[in-house]
C-alpha cells in the first residue's frame, strides 16, 4: 500500500495495484458520515473498435457500453438495486465517451455495500430475453434525450466537429443500433474491458483505509481472471476540418439554442501535457468569456445572451474541442459578436488582471470541488484514466503563466476549425 | 451531532453552525413572503435586479469582478415555492481562507458582499437603475418561456398548475409573464422595501466560524432596519378532490410525459410525516420501488417512472416518460399500485428496504453543509422542530398500518399527459 500526501489541501491518499491489475485507491474523509465508491471501467462510447492481444478486431453496435452498463444491475437472483435498498445505499451507474462508472454511496454497512459493489460488476448475467426486455427501455431513453434540446444542440455539435471519431455517436446509441445488440456481443465487450486490469476501485469517505484494502484484497483473491493481452482501440483518421459548419436542429423551444465549437487540429496529447493544456485552455476560456469578462458583460448587456451562457473545454486523447454559448434571440448575430470580440483579444492578448482573477477563480472552484465526495471520485477517476493526476490540478493552476494563456488563445481560436449547433423553434 | 448556534439581529434569524469539515464557507439567506398574485412577479424580479450591481460596485463586471477577487466564491440565487410560500434564497460559498494565501477574511468579505446585495442596491432618481431593471425584466421573461424547453419539469409544473388552479400555489414563483412589463424602477425599489419589511428572513453560516463572530460581521455588513423576525404562514394542504382533472396537451416532442398529482394532505409538521415519507419511499422514491419495479422493470414501459413528496404543500406528485400508445397501460399500471398502496400490499422488504434508504438519506445529509442549511430550514418553516436523528428514528418506527392511513388519506386529483402533435 502506498501513502501519498497532498499537504497543500490536507488529503491523504491509498493506493494498491493487485495481483489481477486492479486498481484501488481509498481516500478517507475524516468527520465524514458517508462513503462513496465508484468501481469504473476505462470502457465508453468511443470504444467500438478493439482487439484483444493477437485476436483481430472487432467492431460492435454504437450504444453497447450504456447498453452493458444497464444489463450489468441484473443477477441470476435480480435486481441489483434491490440488494443496495436492503443495504441502505443508494446505487447508480453511468457512461460516458471514455468509461463506465458504477457507484453507491451508503452511510452503514459499507464492508457488504462494497462487496456487492465489486461482485455484481464482475458478475455478467445476460440472456436472450433479458436483453431483449431492456431494448424498450433504452428506447426511452433514448427519446427522452431526443426532446432534450439542451443535449441536442451539445451532441449536435460534436456531430458537427467530427467526421470518423467515434465521439460524435451518441452516448446511448440510436434505436436501430440497439437492436443490433445480442447476448454475445455483450459478452465479448464485458470479457475484453471488464478485466480487473482496464479498472478502477475508488473508495472515499468514513472509511479507513486498512479495512478496505483487506476486504478488497480477499474478495479478488477468491475469483480467477484469466491474464489478458493489451486491449487495442482503433480509431479511423480524423481529418483536421470540421464535418458540418452549420448544423441545425428544429425542436419546440423558447429561444434558439446556439453553441459554437473549435475543433483542436492536433489532439495526441497524453498524460501531464494533455492535463497542462485542459488547465491552459480553461484559464483562457475564463479570462476571455467568463461570467466576469468584458466580452461576456458585452453580449449580456446587447440582449444576446442571458446565464444560460457558458463554456467548455473537452479534450482525450483523440479528440478535443472547446464549446461556448447557451440560448440567444439571434444567433448569427451572436456568432458574429463573439468572432469580433474573439479577434480583439487575439490582437491585444488577455490582460493581466483578468488572468489573475481568473487563476484565482479555478483555484477556488477547485478547493470547492474537494468538499464533494462524488467529485473527488469522479475527477480522480477520469483524469487517472488519461494518465494524469487530480491532485496535480492546484500546482498547475497556480502555476499557469499569462504568456501561456496568451500563446494557447492564439493556437486555439482558429475560425477555419470553428463549428455551430444552432436548435431553434420548427418553420411553421 | 452538531448543532446549529441560533441569534437574532434585527428582523433576521441567525444559523451558525461551526463545523471544521468542510474547506469552505456555505452561506445561505432566505427571504420567505406568501404566496400571492399581485406581489409574486416583482418579488420574482428583485433577485435578478439586486445581482446586476450595488452602491459600492455599481457596475455589473465590478460586481463579478468581486466574486472572482474572493477565490471565485460561489454566488447565486433562487426563488422556489415552499408551501403557500414564495422564498428568494440567496447563497454564496467561500473557501477557508487557510487554504490559500489571503490577507483579508474571505467570510467577512463575502457577507460584506451579500450585505451590499441585500440592503444596499444601487439606486438613481429614488428607485433602481433603469438600466438593470429594463434588463432584467428581459431576462425574467425568457426564464418564464423557457420553462417549456424542459419537457420534464414542464409536464411537472403544469401538472401542479392544473391541480391546483384555484389555490396561490398555482402561481409560479419566477410570477406572470403578462405582469412583468409594467414594473417601473420606482415601482419595483417600492416592493423592494416592503419585501425587506415583511419578509421572513433567515440567514445561515455553515463554516469554522461561531455565532459570535458572524454576529459581529452581519451588523457591520448589513444595513438593517430595526424590528423582528416575520414567522411563515401555515399553508393550506386540506383539500377534498370533488372530481378527478384530466388534461392532455399536444406539442412536437418524442416520448410522452404522464404525469399524476396527489394529495396526500400530510404536511411536513404532522405526526403522519414519517409514514407519508415511507409511502411515497415504497410507491415511487427508489429503483426499488413499486412505480420503477412495475412501470419499468416489468413492462419495459418507461425508462423514468418516479414519485416525489412535497411535505410542504402535503402533494405527492408522479412522473414518467412513455410511448404516446402506452398512455393507457401506462396509467392502468400507475393506478394498480396505488390501489396495492391502499390494500396494504406491503412487504417487509420493502419497508426494510425504504426505511433503509430514507436513513441512509438523513445520514448523508450532514456530510453536506447546504443539505444541512436545507433540512434546518424547514423546521423553520413549519415550526416543527425534528433533528434529522429524531425523524430517522421516526421513520424506523413506521408500520405498515401507519402507511396503509396515510394511503386511505390519498386522493388522485389531476392526471396530465403530454403527447405529440398527431391526432390519433
Amino acid at each position: 500500500m502506498q501513502t501519498l500526501n497532498y499537504p497543500n489541501v490536507q488529503e491523504t491518499l491509498y493506493r494498491e495495484v493487485l495481483d489481477n491489475g486492479l486498481e484501488v485507491i481509498v481516500l478517507p474523509k475524516e468527520g465524514f458520515n458517508k462513503t462513496y465508491a465508484t468501481f469504473a471501467t476505462k470502457y465508453g462510447s468511443v470504444d467500438n473498435r478493439f482487439s484483444v492481444g493477437n485476436e483481430p478486431p472487432v467492431k460492435v453496435p454504437d450504444g453497447i457500453a450504456h447498453f452493458l452498463e444497464h444489463k450489468m444491475f441484473e443477477e441470476p437472483t435480480g435486481d441489483i438495486f434491490a440488494i443496495f435498498a436492503s443495504q441502505g445505499a443508494s446505487a447508480n451507474a453511468f457512461t460516458s465517451f471514455d468509461r463506465t462508472v458504477y457507484l453507491f454511496s451508503a452511510t452503514e454497512q459499507i464492508n457488504a455495500n462494497l462487496e456487492t459493489l465489486i461482485n455484481f460488476v464482475q458478475n455478467p448475467y445476460f440472456t436472450d430475453a433479458n436483453v431483449e426486455k431492456e431494448k424498450g427501455i433504452i428506447e426511452q431513453e433514448i427519446n427522452m434525450y431526443r426532446d432534450n434540446a439542451d443535449w441536442r444542440v451539445y451532441f449536435g455539435l460534436i456531430d458537427a466537429l467530427y467526421h470518423e471519431h467515434p465521439v460524435h455517436i451518441d452516448i446511448a446509441g440510436t434505436v436501430d443500433s440497439i437492436r443490433q445488440i445480442d447476448k454475445e456481443t455483450l459478452y465479448r465487450c464485458y470479457e475484453t474491458f471488464y478485466h480487473p486490469s482496464n479498472m478502477l476501485l475508488f473508495v472515499v469517505g468514513g472509511v479507513t483505509a486498512e479495512e478496505v484494502f483487506e476486504l478488497v484484497r480477499k474478495n479478488q483473491s477468491s475469483k480467477s481472471f484469466k491474464p489478458q493481452g493489451d486491449i487495442k482501440r482503433y480509431f479511423e483518421n480524423e481529418p483536421v476540418s470540421v464535418k458540418i459548419p452549420r448544423k441545425v436542429t428544429e425542436l419546440p423551444v423558447s429561444l434558439p439554442k446556439c453553441m459554437l465549437g473549435f475543433k483542436e487540429k492536433d489532439a495526441n496529447l497524453e498524460g501531464e501535457a494533455l492535463l497542462r493544456q485542459e488547465v491552459t485552455t480553461k484559464l483562457m476560456l475564463d479570462a476571455l468569456i467568463g461570467s466576469s469578462s468584458k466580452l461576456y458583460q458585452q453580449l449580456y448587456e446587447s440582449d444576446l445572451i442571458s446565464d444560460s451562457f457558458g463554456h467548455e473545454f473537452n479534450s482525450s486523447t483523440g479528440y478535443a474541442f472547446s464549446v461556448i454559448g447557451g440560448d440567444t434571440p439571434n444567433p448569427d448575430e451572436l456568432i458574429k459578436q463573439i468572432r469580433l470580440g474573439v479577434e480583439a483579444v487575439l490582437a491585444a492578448g488577455i490582460e493581466p488582471e483578468a488572468f489573475e482573477r481568473s487563476k484565482r477563480k479555478k483555484i477556488g472552484g477547485y478547493l470547492r470541488m474537494l468538499n464533494s465526495p462524488e467529485s473527488i471520485a469522479g475527477e480522480f477517476t477520469r483524469y487517472r484514466f488519461r494518465d494524469s493526476n487530480l491532485f496535480d490540478l492546484l500546482y498547475l493552476y497556480e502555476s499557469c503563466t499569462l504568456n501561456e494563456v496568451n500563446a494557447r488563445l492564439r493556437e486555439h481560436f482558429d475560425f477555419e476549425q470553428l463549428a455551430v449547433s444552432i436548435v431553434k423553434q420548427p418553420s411553421a | 451531532m452538531t448543532q446549529f448556534e441560533r441569534g437574532q439581529l434585527q428582523r433576521i434569524r441567525l444559523h451558525v453552525l461551526p463545523t471544521k469539515r468542510f474547506k469552505t464557507f456555505a452561506i445561505s439567506l432566505f427571504a420567505g413572503l406568501t404566496l400571492e398574485e399581485a406581489t409574486v412577479t416583482p418579488v420574482a424580479l428583485i433577485p435578478f435586479v439586486l445581482r446586476r450591481g450595488t452602491a459600492n460596485t455599481p457596475e455589473t463586471i465590478a460586481f463579478r469582478e468581486k466574486l472572482d477577487d474572493l477565490y471565485g466564491a460561489g454566488f447565486g440565487f433562487d426563488v422556489y415555492k415552499r408551501g403557500d410560500s414564495q422564498i428568494v434564497q440567496f447563497r454564496m460559498d467561500v473557501i477557508n481562507d487557510k487554504f490559500v494565501s489571503s490577507n483579508s477574511s474571505l467570510l467577512s468579505e463575502s457577507l460584506q458582499f451579500l450585505g451590499d446585495v441585500l440592503t444596499n442596491p444601487l439606486l438613481e432618481n429614488g428607485g433602481f437603475n433603469k438600466k438593470y431593471v429594463e434588463a432584467e425584466k428581459i431576462t425574467l421573461k425568457k426564464r418564464l418561456d423557457a420553462i417549456v424547453n424542459d419537457k420534464i419539469r414542464y409536464a411537472a409544473e403544469r401538472c401542479l398548475e392544473v391541480m391546483c388552479a384555484d389555490e396561490p400555489y398555482r402561481l409560479h414563483p419566477l410570477g406572470r409573464k403578462e405582469d412583468i412589463d409594467a414594473i417601473t424602477p420606482a415601482a419595483l425599489f417600492e416592493h423592494y422595501e416592503q419585501w425587506l419589511d415583511n419578509a421572513a428572513l433567515d440567514l445561515y453560516v455553515v463554516g469554522d466560524t461561531t455565532l459570535e463572530e458572524v454576529t459581529g460581521l452581519v451588523t457591520e455588513a448589513f444595513r438593517l432596519k430595526t424590528g423582528s423576525p416575520s414567522p411563515y404562514s401555515k399553508p393550506n394542504i386540506e383539500h377534498k378532490v370533488q372530481e378527478v382533472k384530466k388534461v392532455t396537451e399536444r406539442m412536437e416532442v418524442s416520448q410522452g410525459k404522464l404525469n399524476l398529482g396527489l394529495r396526500i394532505g400530510v404536511g411536513y409538521e404532522d405526526e403522519e410525516y414519517p409514514a407519508a415519507l415511507m409511502y411515497n419511499g415504497i410507491l415511487g422514491g427508489y429503483p426499488h420501488s413499486k412505480l420503477f419495479l412495475n412501470v419499468r422493470e416489468k413492462e419495459s414501459l418507461a425508462y423514468y417512472a418516479a414519485s416525489r413528496l412535497d411535505g410542504h404543500k402535503g402533494l405527492c406528485t408522479i412522473q414518467s416518460g412513455i410511448e404516446f400508445a402506452n398512455y393507457e397501460r401506462a396509467l392502468a399500471i400507475i393506478e394498480e399500485q396505488l390501489e396495492s398502496m391502499r390494500q396494504g400490499k406491503l412487504s417487509e422488504l420493502e419497508l426494510n428496504q425504504t426505511k433503509a434508504m430514507i436513513s441512509n438519506h438523513l445520514r448523508e445529509l450532514q456530510d453536506s453543509a447546504y443539505e444541512m442549511i436545507a433540512y434546518d430550514f424547514n423546521s423553520v418553516l413549519t415550526g416543527k422542530q425534528r433533528s434529522a436523528q429524531q425523524l430517522l428514528e421516526q421513520v424506523q418506527a413506521v408500520t405498515a398500518e401507519d402507511i396503509v392511513k396515510v394511503a386511505d388519506r390519498v386522493q388522485l386529483d389531476t392526471i396530465y399527459f403530454l403527447r405529440d402533435r398527431k391526432e390519433a
